[in-house]
């Protein structure tokens, strides 16, 4: 256990400093972090379904000049650690159950996580101010360490959320045991549901001219293949 | 004598490096010239050994908003080395610097915005989603793979010809024709996101063991009703929600 939570506290650390600080190599992207998020706390399934779920959610969602949409890597890291913690607590493979409940707890995270990117760029400005001070007085070296100390509260902030919704998982698993049947089997069904939502959404978030068009063609395609090889019936 | 203030390659290296740092100190005062500053600080003090026309510099950059796209800022910084030599070697004034700056960083910013936020990263992102069937957890890795190909080819190249041609980048970015390929890229994410909306909902239809024609068609219904009404951030929260919300209660009444 402590283990997984340390792994999930340290790659949600470093993600958020990936998606804002250093790179930007798209590690931080809900389906890479999510998967990897699993892989990590060994059940790869749930970090993967989480994923795909909020990859399609925020497709089309950037931060433009300086304003901030939802933080799409905080709810992807927390709710693959929650729903991957809560099989691992129960010794069992992930549920569509959980994984429904893992991103309708943890999507919210995604506006928390932007009011703190706001907090931490507010206060980096204190950094800026040390900055020019050194400046003037020749301390070059100085003015260099300022934009490296501006990295430091993102991975403590979006690390300790990570750790906390790991955490989350282990303590929930009791109460995952105890639910009534009829409510597993209805989070069970949410999640194609979910899963629909999001893919409408991220047609729109595509921005193409002909996203309806394409989109339709596209799943018509898919399901006159499922048809014909039998898994459509 | 004549000094030829060239920066060496391994300068130019370091400062490319650090250009990947550009949004580590972002703050809404400076915005990006913290990161700015940080990158350029080897290029500067190598090209004015007196400190304090090295700080006359860093105070150039650092004390002037600068904000633009993380991945296009590497051509700004390529550009502004590009008149930081000519400034050092007293062929420009120290105002040409700045003039580069405030005339491409908000052209540039759009120019990113829109092609990889807008048309690669979701064509990326929703086509290996869409390859999951296949692929498994490793369709995280083809994300990666397909958009770092681009992205750290444009980053690298914008680098090179930033720091080659200075002002002449707009020119040879128009030549690239990047608005071309956003069409392309965002119809190639309709249609996957399309795509694995109809497969999500036959595959989990399967599993249910009730009608799939009926479960695949009420999952469609919904994509498409989410793609109709959920317009603004309420109503994306809502659509989630709501729907959510039906399903479990049809699934704990079945």
């Amino acid at each position: 256990m402590v283990v997984h939570l340390t792994l999930a506290g340290l790659w949600g650390g470093l993600l958020a400093l990936e998606r804002r600080a250093f790179l930007q190599a798209m590690f931080s992207r809900p389906l890479v972090a999510a998967t990897g998020t699993g892989l990590l706390l060994e059940d790869a399934e749930s970090g993967l379904f989480v994923g795909l779920v909020f990859e399609l959610y925020w497709l089309g969602s950037a931060s433009l000049g300086g304003v901030h949409q939802d933080h799409e890597t905080l709810p992807s890291v927390c709710a693959a650690a929650f729903a991957s913690t809560v099989s691992a607590a129960a010794h069992s493979p992930g549920t569509t159950a959980i994984w429904s409940l893992a991103i309708l707890l943890f999507a919210p995270m995604g506006i928390a996580g932007r009011a703190i990117e706001n907090a931490l760029d507010t206060r980096a400005v204190r950094y800026l101010g040390e900055a020019m001070t050194s400046a003037e007085g020749e301390n070059f070296r100085r003015v260099a360490r300022q934009n490296l100390w501006g990295m430091w509260p993102h991975f403590v902030a979006f690390g300790l959320l990570s750790f906390a919704a790991a955490a989350a998982g282990y303590l929930f698993e009791p109460i995952e045991r105890d639910m009534p049947r009829a409510l597993l089997r209805g989070l069970g069904w949410a999640y194609p549901v979910i899963a629909s939502v999001a893919a409408g959404l991220a047609v729109r978030g595509s921005s193409s001219k002909k996203a309806a068009v394409l989109a339709s063609a596209a799943a018509l395609a898919v399901l006159a293949t499922l048809a014909v090889t039998g898994r459509f019936s | 004598m004549t000094v030829t203030k060239t920066l060496a390659r391994s300068v130019r290296l370091r400062v490319f490096w650090r250009s990947l740092f550009i949004q580590a100190g972002y703050n809404p005062r400076g915005q990006q010239s913290l990161g700015l500053t940080y990158a350029l600080l080897p290029a500067l003090k190598a090209l004015y050994p007196d400190p304090r026309a090295e700080g006359e510099a860093v105070q150039r950059h650092l004390a002037t908003t600068f904000n633009t796209h993380p991945y296009v800022a590497t051509a700004m910084v390529g550009g502004i080395l590009h008149h930081e030599e000519r400034i050092a070697r007293g062929e420009a004034p120290p105002a040409s610097a700045q003039h580069f700056k405030a005339s491409l960083m908000g052209p540039l910013a759009a120019l990113g915005d829109g092609f990889f936020w807008f048309s690669l990263r979701p064509a990326c992102g929703a086509l290996s989603a869409a390859l999951y069937p296949w692929l498994g957890v490793w369709c995280a890795l083809l994300f990666l793979v397909l958009f770092n190909a681009v992205h750290v080819t444009a980053r690298a190249r914008f680098f090179l010809l930033g720091y080659r041609h200075g002002d002449g980048i707009v020119a040879h970015l128009s030549r690239a024709n990047i608005s071309r390929w956003g069409e392309r890229l965002r119809a190639v994410a309709a249609a996957s996101a399309g795509a694995l909306a109809a497969y999500l909902s036959v595959v989990f239809a399967n599993r249910s063991g009730l009608s799939v024609p009926l479960l695949t068609g009420a999952c469609l219904l919904i994509a498409v009703l989410s793609f109709a009404v959920a317009v603004g951030r309420g109503a994306r929260w809502a659509a989630l929600y709501g729907s959510a919300l039906l399903a479990i209660v049809a699934g704990a009444l079945q």
